[in-house]
């Protein structure tokens, strides 16, 4: 009878923190993951937190298609080396502040593809060294701009040449969603975007979510759970937190922002950008509060 | 059959052109910014391969159904109508292993022997402009074969020689380290004309040029020297029916038409 009433008292712990709590964890030198693929669920209020928090030296190992977020941190001076698969603004040309700093050599990159950086997540999320590729880098520059990561092996069954590459383990990764409950299951209700996998190879996982729901809701439908929380450390609430990026089912990515940011990193101005976007706003509702309810409204609209 | 030459766009006609290139029964794959790929693919499977199959890029659509053309091929729109969402470890599992039969694809470099490079122009250590990246181009190692297609013709995009090779193009020995099944670039269109590699050393042979462009514009905007197919022709228009079909079908909003003016 008196366990029955102490049990009674004991509560299962929300992992729902602020902004600014859960992003603490991001500190100087460590490697930050973060999915999106293209303007698909970026997670930019994670990364604006990350700016204002002047963290330095970050490895970036993000998904293969990426840009906007990986150009904004460099632009902040937050970036040492980023694993580049495809950093770029995709129709809206190249990532401007990546470039110049790759050019003027401010950046290292650790020249990556598709292939490598998703397999080298699936080495890390299983906890393996590392994974045999195919042959056929042999036919590319890949092995001697990155000899770091693309090594040739030899296959111990057959004896044929094949490749390696690293597992991934990223110290925290950032992973923006749709609908989240307090303990961290969360629902990407776009495209995958990798997010099981990295969560999976990552040491720490923070999920932005436009909107925490119930757990029962994760209960009613436990197969739409495309991230478990048994490996989730934090949860934060942030409406349009993919913002100028789209979160998609919910709202598209901001053109005119976008266009905007794209023709301000071409004239070397990003600084400007960050100001005004990024330190202007003391946290991500004075952001919302600047770009403005009709504007984001909208965006819901024109999808 | 009507020609309606007098008003097709150069990308309604690279389109039609890819389109007519798709057969049935394959599974094609297209990347970012692929609005012509994604026209192609759309009318192949409108007019003569009901049985074609195709990736869309990074949205994880198979088989969109989306009636519009969009900017971005990762575009959750796309999922529209689509008969599964592939992850990204889908995409890299369906693509390494060679299942997927022709691949469009591009670079900010395109040398003679269909070698691509997304990575810099100049030295990789001192890089003159750095571009985005491989992504998938590695990949070329693996799809059955390229359509390779470049949105502007000149000689700082068509080089002798890539910078940097992303995506491995022919080579003497290209066969020793493919997938099995791997037949490299079989064919690159752009905006002014239409080159094969059906040359004893794989080089591009220039094999049509499109209405309105000579053959000396295409040498003078080439910075490689094509082989010659004898004679070059001039790119096969779209019948009237294939056209309307492109504009009322697939093409709605006309954005092939505004990719044209740019």
């Amino acid at each position: 009878m008196s366990t029955l009433q102490e049990s009674r008292t004991v509560e299962r712990k929300s992992k729902v923190k602020t902004l600014d709590e859960a992003l603490s964890i991001v500190k100087d030198g460590m490697k930050l993951s973060m999915t999106t693929t293209h303007y698909n669920s970026v997670p930019m209020a994670g990364v604006r937190q990350i700016i204002r928090q002047r963290v330095k030296n970050l490895t970036l190992i993000p998904t293969p298609s990426t840009g906007l977020a990986i150009d904004l941190l460099i632009a902040a001076g937050c970036v040492d080396t980023v694993f580049a698969s495809y950093v770029g603004l995709e129709f809206l040309g190249l990532a401007p502040n990546f470039r110049r700093a790759v050019e003027a050599k401010r950046i290292k990159v650790r020249e990556s593809d598709e292939a490598s950086l998703v397999m080298g997540y699936r080495a890390g999320a299983s906890g393996i060294p590392f994974m045999a590729m195919p042959k056929y880098y042999e036919l590319t520059d890949l092995p001697k701009a990155n000899p770091e990561s693309f090594r040739r092996i030899t296959d111990p069954y057959t004896g044929e040449p094949c490749y390696a590459v690293p597992a991934l383990n990223p110290d925290v990764a950032v992973i923006h969603v749709q609908e989240c409950d307090p303990y961290g299951n969360a629902r990407q209700l776009g495209g995958n975007h990798m997010e099981g996998i990295i969560a999976k190879a990552a040491k720490h996982v923070i999920i932005t979510t436009e909107q925490v729901r119930p757990v029962e809701e994760t209960r009613a439908q436990p197969t739409r759970t495309t991230v478990p929380g048994i490996i989730v450390n934090s949860v934060v609430e942030v409406p349009f937190g993919a913002h100028p990026g789209a979160c998609p089912a919910r709202y598209s990515y901001d053109r005119v922002h976008l266009q905007m940011y794209a023709d301000l990193g071409k004239e070397g101005r990003t600084d400007e950008y960050i100001q005004e976007y990024v330190f202007g706003p003391a946290n991500h509702g004075a952001y919302l509060d600047k770009i403005g309810a009709s504007r984001l409204m909208a965006l819901r609209t024109e999808y | 059959m009507i020609s309606a030459m007098n008003d097709v766009a150069p990308a309604e006609l690279m389109a039609c052109l890819f389109a007519r290139n798709l057969q049935d029964d394959e599974i094609a794959a297209l990347g970012a910014a692929s609005q012509v790929p994604m026209a192609a693919v759309k009318l192949a499977m409108r007019t003569h391969a009901p049985n074609l199959s195709w990736l869309c890029g990074g949205s994880g659509a198979v088989n969109s159904q989306l009636p519009l053309l969009l900017e971005s091929a990762a575009d959750y729109r796309n999922i529209f109508g689509a008969e599964y969402r592939y992850s990204m470890e889908d995409a890299v599992d369906l693509q390494m292993r060679g299942r997927v039969h022709t691949a469009f694809l591009g670079g900010i470099q395109v040398d003679k022997f269909g070698n691509l490079n997304m990575v810099c122009v100049g030295d990789y250590g001192q890089p003159k402009m750095r571009g985005p990246g491989s992504v998938g181009l590695p990949f070329a190692a693996a799809f059955g074969r390229l359509f390779i297609y470049v949105q502007h013709h000149n000689p700082r995009v068509l080089v002798e020689k890539v910078d940097f090779v992303s995506g491995p193009g022919h080579s003497a020995q290209r066969d020793q380290w493919v997938v099995p099944g791997s037949k490299g670039p079989h064919m690159l269109v752009t905006p002014l004309a239409v080159f094969d590699f059906q040359t004893p050393t794989r080089e591009a042979r220039l094999v049509s040029v499109h209405p309105g462009v000579t053959v000396q514009e295409v040498l003078a905007k080439t910075g490689f020297k094509p082989q010659l197919a004898d004679p070059v022709g001039e790119t096969r228009a779209p019948s009237a029916e294939v056209l309307h079909i492109l504009r009322t079908e697939i093409d709605r909003n006309g954005v092939l038409r505004r990719l044209s003016r740019q």
